[in-house]
């Protein structure tokens, strides 16, 4: 709202209000004395009218004034400027009809549960606009979200056909994808062809970003004579209860699933349901504290805080895609939030035995079962399938997850089934032994082996007690492996000591080859390496107790435990993951330009998808689980797509008309002339003043 | 040594006619004493207590009776009256009057004139009563005795009218102050006359009536009542201020004039509840009246004020 002077010279007469002041100031001293005898009635008479007195003296001087002023003012012909919510349409006989069909627009208008959408609102607005522009205007109409991914005309070019224009806009059906306002200026100033117009803009100028971006756009609109005339569609009640998301990490059991719940408005309280990818479903319910804000314009978005929920996940799970969905009422297309879940469960970790001990104290598979599974076979997700190394036959990249490899003496049988495993994702971990010979190692398993193994060294004399403690894993370490444990839990490792070694030959750590632990004296105990997509551990001792005390220290069951979660679980999988939005483009590299994987949608039906530069691309239309897969093979990539985030934030964070006014305050607003109330301000203040006169000369 | 000015001389010839003038054509009348004395006329009867003199017994009724009844009378006696006239500077001004500033103003016409006029008269009329009487001037300058005390005779008289020739009003009258120097000086059973406009705050002179209530003084308030002085008769504003001093007020008079009428009235009773709270008698004196008529209300007030005191019905 502002304020204005046609005529601001004519201000200039305000200097005639000090008439009335001069008048009232002179007034209070007449000239003539009188004596007077009744002096002492008179000094009565004037205690009890001073205070009424001055005061009706204030306010006729005040009255004068401000009549004096009303009339300065008429004569500066004041107009008021006030925002103009819904100005006139049509008028230059070229209007472009912006219609939003985002996601956010699927949302209910009204609080009723039976009203209708937003976007069907503005459908039946729209369409009922451009029915009713003057015959023989030109009439365009653009969508937000098409199905190409961005805003798109539903008619190429401008038509005198209005009809044509108005049944587009009834067929427009609602997206799952986010707002592009800017593109949809954009295509509605190249409509526009340079010339001005009209751009009347349907949308609930939902989101923090869409209406800010639309700046530029807007200014060249402005720049080219046109006119953009919002028509905000409004929520009575914008609220949205959405998963922003779903972190697996470890917990009891087969670890747990972190869900974040945030909720845009009131949203009370909905029920959290997680379809896990064998259809088994757990339910939660959450109520959500509303999103602080918006913000002002300019301003930062204040953070969100999401509601936490965990849950359980069973000790055994297929990986794949998994689907948390809630139910709020408001907005339906965002209640389903698809994530990546990795293979959880039993008998995921194979190890084999290769020296069988006369005694439990010297056999390393008695302490690593009792490690692997402390509370027997229930209660956990790790179950152990122990074999000798001619099982190694029963290796299942889709069943096992991690291979112990215990004082093996001859891997050699068994080294491409170990290659091949670990590249697609597996987890190997090879304990050292008195069985172990280090060059049949290196000939068979150089590709796995973080470095070429050396010799067992002795450490400590035979008969010597004690020997080499590890050196804890610094606060600083960088490997994911020690996160769980705290620092106390990191000083356990200086427990373990060793009196025997494996020795490798010298390495440099890199990218691909880390020490993670190591012992006092800087020897490496624990040595990772990446191949593929899996990874090798190398355990220089053994996890029995003829090189060292480590299987009866604190610190080996829950170190064991890790192990295999962290190879099993986050640092793997046998099938790639990848995440994506709908309406954007999904890459997945591919490993050869030969292999053309099939795309197929959450329903099975398949999806459109081109090879570009050794990268799969295809732009998903709907949310879900999508999987990439060769014909008779395990899927070798899953695709999580959700909806645009920024899409469930329902509220309007700044409304169109604000930044075109801020770009150019002339704009949507309209004049109201002062005169006419200022005159009848005028004429009251004349009679309010005459009548506070007139009777008190009367009397 | 007096030296008569020929102002003053014309004023007392003056004075003395107007006064001659109004006491011929107010009835002849007597005072009764307030006091029963030795016998001159009966008045009634009661029981003889002991003490009583013998000689008032009725032996008539004794004989018829056998019961001891002694008889009342009146005395006549004289009624020294002194006359309290309010010679402040206020007294000047009225509508009637030529303006404050001037040393005397005239006789005819103005507040103070008429003070002078009607104190003159009271005093002619009851030297002709052969009655003692007094003057004392409140506030005024120029006057060569302020208090003289009740005498009868014409050579009283004639200092009487003197002095009324020669004050002047000026100052403040004190009324508080004066009432009670008089009443210090007033026998038992005494008229005491105060001519005044009473312009000054009530509770600053009605505590002072109680000493004369006590000596059973006969109180006669004459207070002189300027019509256009007191109904704010003035054609335009101006800045109205007191003969006896203090700031000036600007006033449009014709806009003031229903509130100040209203403030008079309040004024007036507040005056009339402290005269008669003490037995005295209130009258209001016009100024624009002719001098007969408030010496004839006076003592027509006298004679009811005498009948109530003796147990007469009005």
């Amino acid at each position: 709202m502002s304020f204005a002077f046609l005529s601001a010279a004519a201000l200039a007469m305000a200097v005639l209000a000090l008439g009335p002041i001069l008048a009232h100031l002179a007034r209070q001293t007449p000239v003539e004395r009188q004596p007077f005898g009744a002096m002492m009635l008179l000094l009565r008479l004037t205690r009890r009218l001073r205070r009424r007195r001055r005061l009706r003296d204030l306010l006729l001087l005040l009255l004068r004034v401000a009549l004096v002023l009303a009339v300065v003012l008429l004569a500066g012909r004041p107009e008021l400027r006030l925002p103009d919510e819904e100005p006139e349409v049509g008028g230059s006989g070229r209007v472009v009809v912006v219609l939003d069909n985002s996601m956010s627009m699927s949302q209910r208008a009204g609080s009723a549960s039976g009203s209708g959408s937003l976007l069907a609102r503005a459908r039946e607005r729209a369409a009922e606009l451009v029915r009713s522009l003057p015959e023989g205007s030109f009439a365009g109409a653009v969508v937000t979200a098409g199905p190409a991914g961005g805003a798109e005309r539903l008619l190429p070019l401008m038509t005198r056909e209005r009809a044509q224009v108005a049944r587009a806009l009834e067929r427009t059906d609602a997206s799952w994808q986010g707002t592009d306002l800017k593109g949809a200026l954009r295509q509605a100033r190249l409509l526009l062809v340079g010339a001005p117009g009209e751009v009347v803009v349907f949308s609930d100028e939902a989101g923090l970003n869409p209406v800010r971006a639309t700046e530029a756009e807007l200014a060249r609109l402005l720049e080219q004579g046109a006119e953009v005339l919002p028509r905000p569609i409004l929520a009575t009640e914008p609220r949205n209860a959405t998963i922003s998301e779903v972190v697996y990490g470890d917990g009891v059991e087969g670890g747990s699933l972190l869900v974040s719940v945030v909720g845009y408005g009131d949203v009370g309280e909905v029920a959290v349901t997680i379809t896990l990818p064998d259809d088994s479903q757990m339910t939660a319910f959450a109520q959500p504290a509303p999103c602080p804000g918006p913000p002002e314009v300019g301003q930062e978005a204040p953070v969100c805080e999401p509601l936490l929920l965990r849950f359980t996940v069973p000790p055994e799970v297929p990986g794949g895609v998994g689907k948390a969905k809630l139910q709020d009422g408001a907005l339906s297309s965002d209640d389903a939030t698809w994530f990546h879940l990795p293979r959880v469960g039993a008998s995921r970790v194979l190890v084999v035995d290769g020296d069988p001990g006369p005694t439990p104290i010297r056999s390393e598979v008695y302490f690593l079962e009792r490690a692997l599974a402390p509370w027997g076979r229930l209660g956990t997700g790790v179950t152990p399938e122990v074999t000798a190394p001619a099982g190694i036959a029963q290796l299942d990249p889709q069943r096992h997850r991690v291979v112990f490899l215990a004082n093996v003496a001859d891997p050699r049988p068994m080294a491409d089934r170990l290659s091949a495993f670990v590249r697609q994702g597996g987890g190997l971990v090879i304990a050292a032994g008195d069985n172990i010979t280090p060059e049949r190692y290196n000939a068979a398993l150089s590709q796995l082996l973080p470095s070429s193994l050396r010799r067992v060294r002795n450490l400590v004399a035979l008969d010597a007690q004690g020997g080499v403690p590890l050196k804890p894993p610094g606060q600083g370490a960088t490997s994911e492996l020690f996160r769980p444990f705290s620092r106390q839990g990191r000083a356990a490792f200086s427990q373990v000591y060793q009196r025997r070694l494996l020795t490798l030959e010298p390495y440099l750590d890199d990218e691909e080859v880390r020490t993670l632990l190591s012992l006092d004296n800087g020897l490496p105990f624990l040595v990772e390496r990446r191949v593929g997509r899996g990874r090798v551990l190398l355990l220089a001792g053994s996890v029995d107790l003829a090189w060292g005390n480590m299987p009866l220290q604190a610190v080996f069951l829950p170190f064991v435990q890790r192990l295999v979660g962290w190879l099993g679980g986050e640092s793997g999988g046998a099938t790639a993951r990848f995440d994506g939005l709908v309406g954007e483009l999904v890459e997945v590299p591919i490993p050869s330009a030969e292999i053309v994987p099939r795309v197929e949608g959450p329903t099975g039906e398949p999806v459109a998808a081109e090879t570009v530069a050794g990268q799969l691309r295809f732009r998903p239309r709907v949310p879900g689980a999508y999987t990439l897969s060769l014909p008779g093979a395990p899927p070798l990539a899953w695709v999580a797509v959700n909806t645009p985030p920024a899409e469930s934030d329902v509220r309007r964070h700044a409304a169109l008309a604000s930044v075109e006014r801020a770009l150019d305050p002339s704009r949507l607003m309209r004049r109201v002339g002062l005169g006419a109330p200022l005159l009848g301000l005028a004429l009251a203040l004349l009679l309010l003043q005459a009548l506070l006169a007139v009777p008190w000369r009367k009397r | 040594m007096i030296v008569w000015e020929p102002e003053v001389l014309a004023r007392i010839r003056h004075l003395t006619l107007k006064a001659r003038h109004a006491v011929e054509g107010v009835l002849q009348g007597a005072h009764r004493s307030r006091a029963l004395g030795p016998a001159v006329e009966f008045v009634d009867f009661k029981e003889y207590s002991p003490g009583d003199p013998l000689r008032d017994l009725d032996w008539r009724v004794l004989a018829r009776s056998d019961r001891l009844v002694v008889r009342r009378y009146q005395a006549e006696s004289d009624l020294p009256a002194t006359l309290l006239l309010d010679a402040s500077a206020d007294m000047a001004t009225g509508v009637g009057s030529l303006g404050a500033g001037r040393p005397r103003p005239p006789l005819d016409g103005s507040k103070f004139g008429y003070a002078l006029c009607l104190t003159a008269t009271l005093a002619w009329y009851l030297q002709l009563r052969n009655e003692p009487v007094g003057l004392t001037v409140l506030g005024g300058e120029g006057l060569p005795w302020r208090v003289l005390p009740p005498r009868a005779g014409r050579r009283h008289l004639s200092r009487i009218l003197a002095v009324l020739a020669s004050v002047s009003p000026a100052g403040r009258a004190g009324l508080g102050k004066g009432l009670r120097a008089a009443a210090e000086r007033q026998r038992r059973s005494s008229l005491l006359v105060l001519v005044s406009d009473l312009m000054e705050e009530t509770e600053t002179w009605a505590p002072a009536l109680q000493a004369l209530g006590q000596r059973r003084t006969d109180l006669r308030v004459l207070q002189l009542w300027d019509r256009g002085e007191l109904q704010l008769r003035y054609p335009r504003s101006a800045r109205f201020f007191s003969p006896e001093g203090g700031p000036a007020q600007p006033l449009d008079p014709v806009a003031a004039r229903p509130a100040f009428l209203q403030v008079v009235a309040q004024w007036q009773q507040e005056v009339r509840r402290a005269v008669q709270a003490w037995r005295g008698i209130h009258l209001r004196v016009p100024t624009d009246r002719p001098l007969a008529e408030p010496l004839w209300r006076l003592l027509c007030a006298g004679r009811t004020a005498a009948r109530r005191s003796s147990g007469s019905p009005p």
